[in-house]
């Protein structure tokens, strides 16, 4: 209990004075509230405004709910897939590198113009921006596994089915979980975003309704609701991650 | 107890001498040879090297670092293939086949994700299934090294001895008659490597399996076998080829006595004059 507390007060109190030197910046420097708001207009505003904001926060969440487990889904089907299938892997890793490089973002509108402003273009998008970290992340897990391990397994006859799920998935879970925790806040950017580009509820459509009317302090409430939103899904996710390898070993410094 | 003491999937009558005269021999490796070949130089690491494990009998292997050992373990394993010679088991040629043998690698390498339980089942898991005698088996077995209420626990949580006990469990429940121990103790600091020695001794006595064992370690290696093959440097084939008379059951003090000592010199020259001819080349 102590050891958590020690872990969580150096963190704490960087924000505490992080926010002290905003508010201080604000009021000496008299900052207008359209081009900064203070911290302390922004807790007013979403305390003021929370029943405006619920809906819009559940719409996000709802929609990062629907993509980000199908875009987990086809991230661990291509890395499974390609694990399986060394000369798929050799044909199309470099093609799934290369593709990282188009912005989902310059994506957006071509998805639009196949998919319309429905819900199918929005999912493709967090599918997009997930998959990825997932599939890399799982890949490099699945192939490194243990030699000494890996010759046991041989030597007692082990069939490769065997060795795949006796071996190689099991020691592929720390780091499929380093990939989830990365896809888990891409998910929440990626419903932000799809929300951007077609929609008519959503944290994403709200700021930009915001944005358009000044509003900057309602804008930064939406920014605080999004971190939230990504905070909440990683510590799902790392629980999960605790009770799923419970075998390793934990550092304790 | 003598139902403990058993092995299952075997019935071993303790050290008959007609059956092992009779029936053809565990392990047979005759005539392999094996080169490596890296940035198109070719090495060769075994020549020629041919050896007998008879049924429930204790075999070393000696030699300096680098004489092809684990490789010669490969082979035996069908991990990998030779370029000349055959492996044959039980009158049986099996070159290049895997699961034949029972395996207990240098380190531990116990799966941390299995509790030390399953670990131990993990060879008969993979055979076939691990029903519910087995696994009681297993529970007593464990009970039987020492590691009684670590069942469920996780390799990390155990010693590296412990850990080194289990791993030898696992090799010596599986289902495969002839296990190959590939210098189980090196990793172990030098108390708990007598330990495990005479651990290791009084357990083989009580359970004769047939056992090929490679070490560095000489007085290891004559305390435990009843045959010992001392190997030469790069490329690795057999120089000598010692019998060991010491009855059994043996203890520990026989490594007092003067044939010991005999023995041990004889050996440990025979290891010098090849570690002195690898750093004059």
């Amino acid at each position: 209990m102590r050891s958590t507390w020690k872990q969580i007060w150096p963190p704490l109190v960087a924000v505490v004075f992080f926010l002290a030197a905003w508010q201080l910046s604000v009021s000496l420097f008299h900052i207008e509230a359209w081009i900064l708001p203070s911290p302390t207009d922004i807790a007013r505003e979403s305390s003021s405004n929370a029943a405006g904001i619920g809906d819009h926060t559940i719409a996000t969440l709802r929609l990062t709910l629907i993509g980000f487990p199908i875009g987990t889904a086809v991230g661990l089907i291509v890395a499974l897939l390609l694990h399986l299938l060394p000369w798929a892997k050799r044909a199309l890793y470099p093609l799934l590198i290369l593709s990282q490089n188009v912005p989902s973002i310059a994506l957006a509108p071509l998805l639009v113009i196949w998919f319309g402003f429905g819900l199918l273009p929005k999912i493709v998008l967090i599918t997009l921006v997930c998959f990825f970290p997932i599939a890399v992340a799982t890949m490099s897990g699945l192939s490194q596994s243990d030699r000494m391990m890996m010759n046991y397994m041989k030597m007692a006859g082990a069939s490769k089915w065997q060795i795949f799920t006796k071996l190689e998935l099991p020691s592929s879970l720390p780091s499929l979980f380093s990939g989830l925790k990365i896809s888990a806040t891409y998910a929440v950017m990626g419903a932000v975003v799809a929300e951007w580009i077609g929609a008519d509820k959503g944290i994403g459509y709200y700021m930009l309704l915001q944005k358009s009317a000044y509003r900057t302090d309602r804008v930064f409430v939406a920014i605080a609701i999004i971190v939230l939103l990504s905070l909440v899904l990683f510590a799902i996710i790392a629980l999960l991650e605790r009770w799923l390898v419970r075998w390793k070993p934990r550092r304790n410094s | 107890m003598s139902e403990v003491t058993q092995v299952p999937h075997r019935n071993i009558e303790k050290s008959s001498p007609t059956l092992s005269r009779t029936a053809p021999p565990a392990l047979e490796v005759s005539g392999i040879s094996k080169s490596f070949s890296h940035r198109r130089r070719e090495t060769e690491v075994l020549h020629k090297v041919s050896l007998q494990v008879e049924q429930q009998e204790f075999v070393s292997i000696v030699g300096p670092s680098g004489c092809g050992k684990s490789t010669l373990f490969h082979i035996i394993g069908g991990l990998e293939s030779p370029d000349a010679g055959t492996v044959s088991m039980n009158g049986k040629i099996v070159t290049g086949q895997r699961g034949k043998i029972s395996y207990m690698p240098q380190q531990p390498a116990l799966f941390p994700w299995r509790t030390i339980e399953d670990n131990v089942l993990l060879a008969s898991e993979i055979t076939g299934e691990v029903g519910e005698q087995a696994r009681e088996e297993a529970r007593q077995w464990l009970a039987k090294v020492g590691l009684s209420g670590f069942e469920r626990s996780y390799p990390h949580m155990l010693s590296g001895g412990m850990q080194q006990r289990a791993a030898f469990l696992r090799a010596l429940l599986a289902p495969q008659e002839l296990m190959l121990l590939d210098e189980p103790f090196s990793a172990l600091d030098a108390l708990t490597r007598s330990e495990m020695q005479r651990w290791l001794l009084e357990l083989w006595e009580e359970n004769r399996r047939s056992v090929l064992f490679i070490t560095h370690n000489i007085e290891e290696a004559l305390l435990l076998s009843n045959r010992i093959y001392v190997f030469s440097g790069r490329p690795g084939s057999i120089l000598h080829t010692v019998d060991i008379p010491f009855p059994r059951p043996r203890r520990e003090e026989i490594t007092d006595s003067p044939e010991f000592i005999r023995l041990k010199r004889q050996l440990s020259q025979w290891m010098r004059e090849e570690q002195a001819k690898r750093t004059l080349t």
